[in-house]
């Protein structure tokens, strides 16, 4: 059987490639190339700080002695030129290493390992509820614009967005742990609980894993009162943009004609109205996880959440450059990850951006 | 539009509520404070390590006290008695050697191993060796075995201060076998730091369970040590912010809180809770940069004098609470060598003028350095700050504010560059030669730009403190701190208060200047 030129030079093409494998290859490579970004960044930025690490890592006593100082520098690798420094970070980086922490001698991936299950236990359990809430709220103010109820959504949801978070945490522990014994106290078990056998990390799930009923208890007690408070503020944007967006959709003709098909109203709301209005609030959503799992500093510190929030604050105030650097590596690819689901996402809401 | 939520949304909705709720009630059940026979105490962590040869702050230090037991002790908690230990001691005439000879023979580490002078002579030597922070303790000092029960230490120069320097937590007796078989060494070699922290070697009351140096400690009891055994088999030490610590500490959550300030203790309820007040072994005071193209007019003696007359102490001390303590001297009033606190300085307002006019000083905005992050026993620096400003501005003095990250603002004190500030100062070891940092040519002297010879008269007392040997010390030290605050260089604010306070579940505990709560004495 003889085989036609045009046929030669369809076998010798690169096989075709899926749309949706080319976006998420295209969208990996660009990922590759940001993370490479942020690594400078990251880098650079540390390194513009205008104060010797090394001061910061000596007692009062070692800082005196020039030799001591000369010693951390060479130890620490600071007394190189900047741009080894930087391919030395980059190379390490390469090999899964981030470093070892200058003030705990402990590598750094170790700490991220240990702390970040806590930002995400504490981030899921926020988005969550802010999701839950946030657009249910928000539906419900554009469903029934400027009516009390409406008015009354969106003055809780400015309060929402408006109350220092601090201060909430602390009113909230006193009165929800302190006075009305409802909630867990700091931490993310009681004092004297041991941790549930280490699988992901994430206490409520460990506990469940290992049949811990009472750790599981324990553990979801303790979570509740930072992940409501934490919410609290993504459940206010998440209503004002989900308001916003709905109210933008609720005109447009193809509702007005669903309407008028005499579709049942629960059906035009969900299937038509929302799904129309959720591609803005998905990336809100999106942002505000990120946000969330990158860790709540103010949150953490006052539930003693030692979450990556705590783990990046002590980094900055004590000056540990390889703390700084990774945490800040691990906010950035957070991020990109993120931003990297919701694009997909999209796709899959909205059948205008999918990739065909 | 009339829309009812779908029976999923319902079911969703439903089953998150009753799991909160049902979370919510098992933590109320958590009401009942700490649990049997765990003690927990709270305090903002800073901890780097628990190594004892390398550790060299508050929260490592309050760890290192329950697991390592030291050569020497304070008695009962009394800084200027250093006694029996480990070891017992003999100073030699010329306080060059000290002889220790060990005393407590029934001494055992935590995995029964008995407490040689080869673990002794071991320890003394790693916290040379490796370069850590503390290891200045031991500058200058040779150890040498002489038999299975005696050390001598010999210093190059008479030590007076090493009674006063080996109770020290950081010269705390190790496990040398198991420690060098753990890359332990004497030298800066030593890996043994990481093991250390999860595999504590020590021959106290406690032993570590489990170590995280951001979150919490766990010690256990040693089921070895040769003491009365401590009546909570567990200690369990948190990170916890001040803040939250108020409500724990009211909740019964923990017992014993490390971190209230005074404002703090004034909001608790007295019968809920027992409250420790100790002097604090930190000095707080001004600096005053003696370089003028740095200082400006803090480089005039008569302007910094004017700044001393110029504060209101007793506004001061109201910001450290009660029990602050004035302070005449960098010196804490508790040590051999301070200057009596009544000789301290009051506010004098028509002194100040004229020192003004002397020093030509024309209302200048003078920079002021300070830590804004930053808490001495509950004192905040940066009220402080703001205090020392209004202060002097009433009596025509001009302050500009520089608010920094401790870590920055450490930094350029260090560097010499700052020309007024506030400085804090915790003692290495309760012995006024511990302060020769703040006469001429000292390491904190030198971030003043005070170099020796700049002032002779000084350099002289200095000598002869240095030269004074038994009672002469401490009355040599106070003339010599005494004419070194008179140049203003330095002008003592305030000895703050170190508050521990405790559960009224605790019913009998040992706090004093020494171990500031010691877990094993606690009932």
């Amino acid at each position: 059987m003889s085989v036609s030129a045009t046929d030669q030079q369809k076998n010798l093409r690169p096989p075709k490639i899926h749309p949706l494998l080319r976006f998420v290859l295209v969208r990996i490579g660009i990922s590759i190339l940001l993370i490479w970004g942020v690594t400078v960044v990251t880098f650079l930025m540390t390194n513009l700080v205008p104060t010797d690490p090394v001061a910061a890592i000596l007692g009062d006593r070692a800082a005196a002695d020039p030799e001591i100082v000369a010693q951390t520098r060479e130890r620490l690798g600071l007394d190189q030129p900047l741009i080894v420094q930087y391919f030395t970070y980059l190379g390490n980086l390469l090999q899964g290493d981030l470093g070892v922490s200058n003030q705990t001698r402990v590598p750094v991936l170790e700490s991220i390992g240990q702390v970040f299950p806590a930002s995400i236990e504490l981030g899921i359990g926020a988005i969550l509820l802010s999701v839950i809430i946030g657009l249910l709220l928000g539906l419900l103010s554009a469903l029934k614009q400027n009516t009390i109820v409406d008015h009354a959504i969106r003055t809780l949801s400015l309060i929402g967005i408006s109350a220092p978070t601090f201060w909430i945490a602390a009113v909230g522990y006193f009165v929800f742990f302190f006075k009305l014994r409802v909630v867990g106290g700091a931490g993310r078990l009681d004092p004297w609980m041991t941790p549930p056998p280490r699988v992901t990390g994430l206490y409520t799930v460990d506990s469940l894993l290992a049949g811990q009923m009472a750790t599981f208890t324990n553990a979801l007690g303790h979570l509740i009162l930072p992940s409501c408070v934490l919410a609290l503020f993504t459940i206010g944007l998440l209503t004002r943009f989900s308001r916003s967006s709905v109210l933008d959709i609720i005109k447009l003709d193809y509702v007005t004609a669903a309407r008028a098909k005499g579709l049942a109203p629960r059906t035009v709301v969900f299937k038509y109205i929302f799904r129309g209005a959720l591609v803005p609030i998905i990336t809100v959503v999106g942002l505000a996880f990120g946000s969330l799992l990158s860790g709540a500093v103010l949150t953490e510190t006052v539930f003693a959440w030692n979450g990556l929030g705590q783990y990046a604050y002590r980094g900055a105030t004590t000056l540990d450059l390889p703390v700084i650097m990774g945490v800040g590596l691990v906010i950035g690819i957070v991020y990109i990850i993120v931003n990297f689901v919701v694009d997909l996402i999209y796709g899959f809401v909205d059948p205008r951006v999918r990739v065909r | 539009m009339k829309i009812r939520l779908p029976r999923r949304a319902l079911a969703i909705g439903s089953a998150l509520a009753l799991t909160f709720g049902l979370a919510a009630c098992s933590g109320g059940d958590s009401e009942g404070g700490a649990a049997g026979d765990a003690i927990v105490a709270e305090t903002a962590f800073n901890l780097k390590t628990i190594d004892p040869h390398r550790q060299f702050e508050f929260t490592g230090s309050t760890i290192d006290n329950a697991i390592y037991q030291t050569a020497l002790e304070f008695e009962d908690g009394d800084l200027t008695k250093p006694t029996d230990g480990l070891c017992s001691y003999e100073m030699s005439d010329n306080d060059k050697k000290m002889t220790l000879t060990l005393k407590q023979k029934d001494a055992k580490f935590s995995n029964g191993d008995p407490v040689t002078v080869d673990d002794i002579v071991f320890s003394f030597k790693r916290l040379q060796g490796i370069e850590g922070n503390p290891s200045f303790f031991l500058d200058g000092v040779t150890v040498k075995k002489v038999d299975d029960e005696t050390i001598e230490l010999i210093s190059k120069n008479p030590n007076p201060a090493l009674p006063y320097i080996l109770p020290n937590s950081s010269i705390g007796i190790v496990n040398s076998k198991v420690v060098k078989d753990n890359e332990g060494t004497t030298d800066e070699n030593d890996g043994a730091e990481q093991f250390l922290n999860q595999n504590s070697q020590g021959s106290g009351p406690y032993k570590v369970e489990t170590y995280d140096a951001d979150s919490k400690v766990v010690l256990t009891a040693n089921e070895h040590y040769n003491g009365p055994a401590p009546k909570f088999s567990k200690v369990v030490l948190r990170n916890v912010s001040a803040e939250t610590q108020v409500t724990d500490i009211q909740s019964g959550q923990a017992d014993v809180s490390f971190d209230l300030s005074s404002d703090q203790v004034e909001t608790l309820d007295k019968n809920a809770v027992q409250i420790s007040s100790l002097p604090s072994t930190r000095s707080i005071y001004i600096f005053n940069n003696t370089d003028e193209e740095i200082g400006g007019p803090t480089a005039d003696p008569n302007f910094r004098k004017a700044v001393a007359s110029a504060l209101d102490y007793d506004k001061i001390l109201d910001l450290a609470g009660e029990n602050g303590q004035r302070m005449a001297s960098p010196v804490p009033n508790e040590f051999n060598g301070a200057v009596p606190k009544d000789q301290a300085p009051d506010r004098d307002l028509d002194k100040t003028k004229k020192l003004l006019d002397k020093a030509g000083y024309d209302g200048e905005a003078v920079p002021f350095h300070y830590a804004s992050d930053q808490a001495v026993n509950g004192m905040d620096i940066a009220q402080l700050a703001q205090t020392i400003q209004a202060q002097l501005k009433e009596a025509g003095i001009k302050l500009s504010l520089k608010p920094a990250p401790s870590a920055t603002q450490l930094d350029g004190f260090r560097a010499a560059e700052q020309p007024m500030g506030i400085g804090t100062w915790g003692a290495d070891y309760p012995d006024p030669s511990n302060y020769n940092v703040f006469v001429p040519g000292g390491s904190v002297a030198e971030r003043v730009n005070w170099a020796e010879g700049d002032n002779t008269e000084i350099d002289e007392l200095a000598a002869a403190a240095t030269k004074a040997e038994g009672d002469d010390r401490s009355p040599a030290y106070a003339k010599l701190f005494q004419a070194t605050t008179e140049t203003g260089i330095w002008v003592p604010l305030v000895q703050p208060v170190s508050t521990v306070v405790v559960s009224n579940r605790i019913e009998s505990y040992v706090s004093n200047a020494d171990v500031t709560f010691d877990f094993a004495k606690a009932e």
